[in-house]
Order: structure tokens, then sequence, then C-alpha cells
């Protein structure tokens, strides 16, 4: 493929280099080189000799590009014939393997068509090696008929042992024969760090190379260290880096550097024949360690990959290490709040009973004053005055006000439980007595708040005491109806004006901490009844509704008729220390739906809480299984 | 014109106890009470009708659906009660909330419980003392209740005495 002239004389060239096996076409450019391959199918296209000159502004790449897109084309070797000193146009090609020679254009005679007729032969005995004329120019074992003509080549295409044998025979031809040495396996050909100034012809056995490193002797090569040993430390007249020992029984001729020396001085053929051996041995040398390197390359991902997963593994263990000691605290604490309520079990209970004596007391000390009756009357009537709300007791101090016209005695009196006004003007006007019914009632307010204060303490401690409650295993068959009852009559004393409402399904018997649970009960049902609030007429309800939504889960709802949760702290109910009561908070910490919740989560359940004024109620999921088995409840 | 106290507190028993620690102040200022915040708007409301001033406000950190804290920083807001004193009473203020309360409620005092009936009662006289320095209400009439020594500077620098 060139132009006019060139084009000639390029064809007449080829023409004779390959005129046996095959037919030149001269063409001027891709475009009519794709017309032809398209015009004749059937036509073999092993070579494409393509001229490139300076004239030619299309790049190469761009051309073997457009070859590229006939099939025929694309499988053809790619010669080019340029008069250009400098490429930058074939980058593309060099990298896909498209290019197979550079020729120089004007070239020398004959080159081209010895050029031309190689690279059709090999393009043959590689693409059609049943094509006849293959046959012909290939021999049988499938290496080209025609030699390298370099002896370097020629040796290079033999195989180690064969190369070998000629050196030697190159060898004896100049130094006569040469004994055979036999040494069994083990023997040390060369020793590592010791200067080398032999080389062993190995003719049979095999042998390894080992290196003496910090961490044990390093097998490096087996077996690849060609036929001929030591001859890279001659090279390179140094000491030997390996020591090579004998792994069978090898049969070597031992030729010293003066013999060596010698025989390439009267024989200049045995230079290549030493090449090759050295280029062979070399070549295999480097194979290995390249493999070594990628071997090396493997390994260190495999480490990289183990340290990572050890790193991973120390990550969890100090995680674990970690969740470990928080149990310990949290053990600890639990510990302390145990023994906190027990410390106070007694002095709670001496504050209880002793509140109870203050009041019998002071009615037996009162008995023997002469105002006793008003005085036990007034210190009564205090003790057990009802709650009421800051706002009525504003409106009956305002009411007392209005009729004293005193706003500081109105206060007084009203303070000391005195309401009416007609009984409040007679005490008014009667100071001792006033003073009297000041303290009685002050008294009597004062036992009414440390009972109060008291009997919350009480239910402090008890809630503290399960709070901390030491959890053992969970415990299996436990029938949720019997711990709900339980529950209910222990807080029996709170539900008194309530109706309690049992709407039981089936359920199975379940594994859980039925102590916990019954925390859980007790928290919800106090949460029902407070939110049903003091209302005299009563028709405070709570219903409690079971049944089994599948085979694995029990459900339990807590329903109440009461006032209904705030949508805007509803979301709010779960976290700890928030409440919505009034007052005492009646049970726990405050923390009574955060412990249910609490509760419920270490039981593998889910909690939900739905509000309307009327309607509110409390859904707990619990799976039949039971507790996650490596997660007991954490205090 | 009589100052007023306002105690918000849900749980009676620690109402009653700070009224009678709070007693001898009851005979000249006006001490009222409200167990939630909605009761204490309408007793700040019916203070204001009455031509009385809100001096001092102890709230409960702790209340029904509310902290105290916020309900101090709403009183901060409203220009019948931002000048009054804000003591916050609690048991169990962490410290995001007290930090909350000094910045955004302007906090006074904070009061620990249990608390001793005489420091709360210097306090509190302290804290009415202020009320009356920075709001400019002429200390004579509320003397009683007031840090004497200051009161006095103050109507003497004024020269009436």
């Amino acid at each position: 493929m060139a132009p006019e002239p060139l084009a000639g004389s390029v064809e007449e060239e080829v023409a004779r280099g390959v005129a046996d096996i095959a037919e030149v076409a001269r063409i001027a450019d891709v475009v009519e080189a794709c017309a032809l391959v398209a015009a004749h199918p059937e036509r073999v296209v092993p070579l494409v000799l393509m001229a490139a000159s300076t004239a030619q502004p299309e790049s190469v790449d761009t051309r073997i590009a457009t070859l590229d897109e006939q099939a025929v084309l694309r499988r053809a070797s790619v010669l080019l014939l340029t008069d250009r000193v400098l490429h930058d146009d074939l980058s593309l090609s060099v990298d896909r393997d498209r290019l197979h020679a550079v020729m120089t254009c004007p070239w020398s005679p004959g080159i081209l068509a010895w050029h031309a007729r190689a690279q059709t032969v090999r393009w043959l005995s590689t693409h059609r090696p049943t094509d006849p004329r293959t046959r012909a120019l290939v021999a049988v074992d499938g290496r080209p008929v025609a030699q390298p003509e370099s002896d370097l080549l020629r040796l290079l295409e033999l195989d180690t042992h064969e190369v070998a044998t000629q050196l030697l025979a190159g060898v004896e031809r100049v130094l006569g024969p040469r004994p055979r040495l036999l040494l069994p396996a083990g023997t040390r050909l060369i020793h590592e760090g010791v200067d080398v100034d032999a080389v062993l012809v190995v003719l049979r056995g095999r042998v390894a190379l080992d290196h003496a490193s910090p961490t044990g002797d390093l097998r490096l090569h087996h077996d690849s260290t060609g036929s001929v040993v030591g001859l890279l430390s001659l090279a390179q007249q140094q000491r030997a880096f390996f020591t090579a020992r004998a792994t069978t029984e090898v049969e070597v001729v031992h030729l010293s550097f003066e013999q060596l020396d010698r025989a390439l001085a009267v024989d200049a053929s045995l230079g290549a024949a030493m090449a090759a051996v050295s280029i062979r041995a070399l070549a295999k040398r480097l194979r290995r360690a390249d493999q070594l390197q990628v071997e090396k390359t493997q390994l260190n991902h495999v480490l990289e990959r183990e340290r990572q997963q050890l790193s991973e593994a120390l990550h969890l263990l100090e995680q674990a290490r970690l969740d470990l000691v928080e149990q310990a605290r949290y053990a600890t604490l639990g510990e302390m709040a145990t023994g906190i309520a027990h410390e106070l079990n007694n002095p709670v209970a001496a504050m209880l009973r002793a509140t109870t004596y203050v009041g019998e007391d002071l009615e037996r000390v009162l008995a023997s004053h002469p105002q006793g009756r008003l005085a036990s009357e007034i210190f009564a009537a205090e003790r057990d005055r009802a709650p009421r709300s800051t706002r009525e007791e504003r409106a009956a101090r305002r009411h007392l006000e209005a009729a004293l016209g005193d706003i500081g005695l109105a206060q007084r009196l009203f303070d000391a439980g005195i309401e009416d006004p007609d009984r409040a003007r007679a005490l008014a006007a009667d100071p001792p007595s006033l003073d009297l019914a000041e303290a009685v009632a002050g008294i009597g307010s004062a036992v009414r708040n440390l009972e109060v204060a008291s009997r919350r303490m009480c239910e402090l401690v008890t809630s503290l005491r399960a709070y901390a409650r030491p959890k053992g295993e969970p415990v299996a068959g436990v029938d949720l109806h019997a711990g709900l009852e339980d529950t209910l009559r222990l807080v029996a004393h709170r539900l008194r004006d309530v109706e309690i409402e049992r709407r039981y399904g089936d359920l199975p018997p379940i594994r859980c901490h039925p102590g916990e649970l019954e925390q859980l009960w007790t928290n919800l049902l106090a949460n029902a009844r407070d939110a049903l609030g003091d209302g005299p007429d009563g028709g405070g309800r709570i219903a409690l509704i079971t049944d089994a939504p599948d085979a694995r889960h029990v459900r339990v709802q807590i329903r109440d008729n009461g006032r209904g949760i705030d949508p805007q702290v509803l979301p709010r109910v779960f976290e700890p220390r928030f409440t919505t009561k009034q007052g005492a908070v009646r049970y726990g910490l405050g923390l009574g739906l955060a412990i249910a919740r609490r509760i419920v989560d270490a039981h593998g359940g889910t909690i939900e809480l739905s509000s309307r004024p009327g309607c509110t109620r409390v859904t707990i999921t619990l799976p039949v299984a039971g507790p996650p088995d490596d997660e007991d409840i954490e205090t | 014109m009589k100052l007023a106290l306002l105690i918000l507190e849900d749980e009676r028993p620690v109402r009653e106890a700070l009224r009678r620690d709070l007693a001898l102040f009851a005979r000249h200022v006006r001490i009222e009470e409200a167990e939630d915040v909605p009761t204490a708007l309408e007793v700040i409301d019916e203070i204001d009708a009455a031509g009385d001033r809100l001096a001092l406000v102890m709230a409960d950190h702790r209340l029904p659906g509310i902290s105290g804290v916020d309900f101090l920083i709403g009183l901060a807001a409203d220009d019948r009660t931002a000048a009054a004193r804000k003591v916050l009473v609690t048991g169990q203020a962490d410290q995001d909330d007290t930090i909350r309360a000094i910045n955004e409620a302007g906090l006074d005092r904070y009061v620990a419980k249990p608390w001793q009936a005489d420091a709360l009662c210097d306090m509190i006289r302290d804290q009415l003392t202020e009320f009356v320095v920075a709001a400019g209400v002429d200390p004579l009439p509320h003397l009683a209740v007031l840090d004497a020594e200051r009161a006095l500077a103050i109507v003497r620098e004024r020269g009436d005495l």
C-alpha cells in the first residue's frame, strides 16, 4: 500500500521474496485496500506493507484503524515502510500490538523481500498451520524450516540442555575430552560467599540454589539454574550469592575459568553458545524472580487482609471489654441501690410509725387542754385535709379576705384551716385561741406531709429494690395471666374505685423474667390509674386485653378511659424523668415508662403507646421464646 | 402596691413547707402559690390586675409536662414579669439545664432541695431588695422584707430622709 511510483518498486521487490507462497496486490491507500478485500472475501491476507512518508498527512494509527474495520485485514501482519526519522502517530497501534515491523525507505536491496517473506512465513505458521504452503515452509515440529542466520538466535531456539551439550562439545573440540564427575545428592557445587572461578556443566540431575538469610536458609530456585552452574557469578567476577546444591545425583563437567577462556579464544563460535546459555539461565531465573515478586505481592495481600481481620477482632475485643466494664459498673450501681434501699427501709419505717405516734400523742395531750376540743378538731381537720388545687384554695382564701376585710388576718386564719367567716371572726376576736389554732393546724399539716412523704419514700424504696434486683436467668413456662393477676392483687389498694375489665385470650406459656414483667405491669397499671384522675364519680375503667398475634408472640394491652396524653408530649413519654403527672409521682423514680421500655427491650419485645382523651392504650408485644440469650437485662 | 412572690410547685407538701418557711414575709408580701403553669399565669394576671408587682418567682425544676426552666424563660420574655427575680428550686437539674437557665432565663438564684429555712429567707430578702433596686420601686413601704441597710441607702441617695 503506497503511492506511485514507490508502490511499483515495493511490489517488485516483495514479489521476489514471496512469489512462491503469495500474490502481491499494489494499491494506493487504505480505502482501496478495504474495497479490495470486500470485493474478494475469499482471499487470505497475511501481510500489509504500508508506506508512510512526510507527504502523507494521515496518521499511521488512523490508517491501521481503518484497515482493522475489515476482519480479513485485522488478522494481517502490518509492516511499516517509512522515510520519516520520527513517528509520533502510531502509539495506539503499538499498544494494540498491530505493528509487526518498521523499515526505513529507501531500503538496502533484498532486505524488503527477505523481511516480507519471513513475516509471511511466520504468519502462515501461526494462523494457517494446516495450509499446504505452510507445510512446505515449516517443519513438522512447528519450527520454521528457514533457520535464523545468527548463531545466537539459532541456539536460543534450542532447549537448554541441547545448548549446553553443544557448548560442551565445542569446549571438548578445543580441550579434548573432559571427564564426567558423578556427584551424590546434597553435594554443594558452589559455596555462597566464596569466589567463583569455575563453571559446572550439568549433564544430568537437578540442582537447587539456596541463600542463607537471618530467618534461615531460603530456597530461591530449584532446577532453574540452567545447565551451566556458576556462569552468572563468573560473569560478574564476584563471590557466589547462592549455594548451589545437588538435589539428586548429578553428572557434571568441571570447567575452570582458564579452561573456558582458552576454549573461547580458540573457537569464537563458542561465544554464541556461552551467550545463549547465559541468556537462557538469566531468563529462567528472571522469570522465577518475577514469579517470586508476584507471590510476594499475593502474600502481602493475604497478610494485609489478615491484619485487617485481626484489627477488627481487636476492636471487637476492646468493645466487649468496655461492655463488660459497663456491665460491672451497672452491677455495682445495682448492688449499691439495693444496699441503699435496704438501709432506707428502717428509717422510713420508723418515720412512718413516728408520724402516727405524734398524731396519737398530740391528741392525748390536747385532751387535757382547756381548749382541747377546738384544738383536736382543727388538728384532725388539717391532718386529713383533702388535696385541693391551688386555684380552689386561692378562691377560698379570697372569699375569706372579702368577708374579713383584713388580708393579713384572713391569710393566718386560712392557713389554720378556718374558712367559715363566722368562725373566723370569732377566733379573730380571741387571740389566744387563734394562736392555738394556728399551732395545731401547723402540726396537723406537718403530720400529713410527713405521712405522705414517708409513704412515698416507702414506694421509692420498693421500686428501687425492684429496679436494682439482681437478674437471674429467664424463666421458661411462665403464665402471663397469673403474673397479671398477682400484680393486680399487689396494687389493689390503689385500684379500689377502678373497674377492672379482663379480656384474656389464649396465651402460650412464655420464657421471661417474671419479676421484671411484674414491675412492668405495676408501672403501667399505676400510670393508667393516675390517668383516671381522682374524680369522685368513679367511672374509671382499666381494661387488660391479651392475645397471641402469631405463634411466636404474645400481646398485652392496657387501656384506660382517662384524660389521655397531650399529643405534644406523647413523643417524650419514654424519656427518663419526663412526667405528665400532677403532684406526687406515685410510683418509681419518675422513670416509669423509661423503665417499662427498658424491660420490654431487654425481653426483645416492643411497646407502643397511643392516646386520645378517653382512651389511652399501651400495647406490649413479647416473644414467646423470651429474651435473646446473650442479652441479659442490663440494670 | 404590694410586692408579690409566686411559688410554682406541683407537690403540696413542698409548697406548704416553702410557705411556712417564708411565713415571716407573709405579712408584707403577697405570697401566691400555683401547682402548674396555667395557674401560675392566672396568678400573674391577678397580681397585675390588682396593681401589685411580681417581685420574685420560685419555680420547681420539674413540673408536669414542662420544665421550670422553660417557664422562667417564658417569664423573661413578658414585660410584666421580665424584672421579677427568678429562682429555680430543684432536686435534680443537670448541667445543661442550669446553663440554659442562666443564659436564657436570666436565672438569679438556684435553690437545691432540701433547703435550709434561714438561708432561704436570707436569699429571698436579698432578691427582693435586688428587685426593688433594679425596678426603681420605693423601698419604704417594703422595708420589713428588705435588706434594711441597702434599702435605706437608696432612700438616702434620693434625699427623702
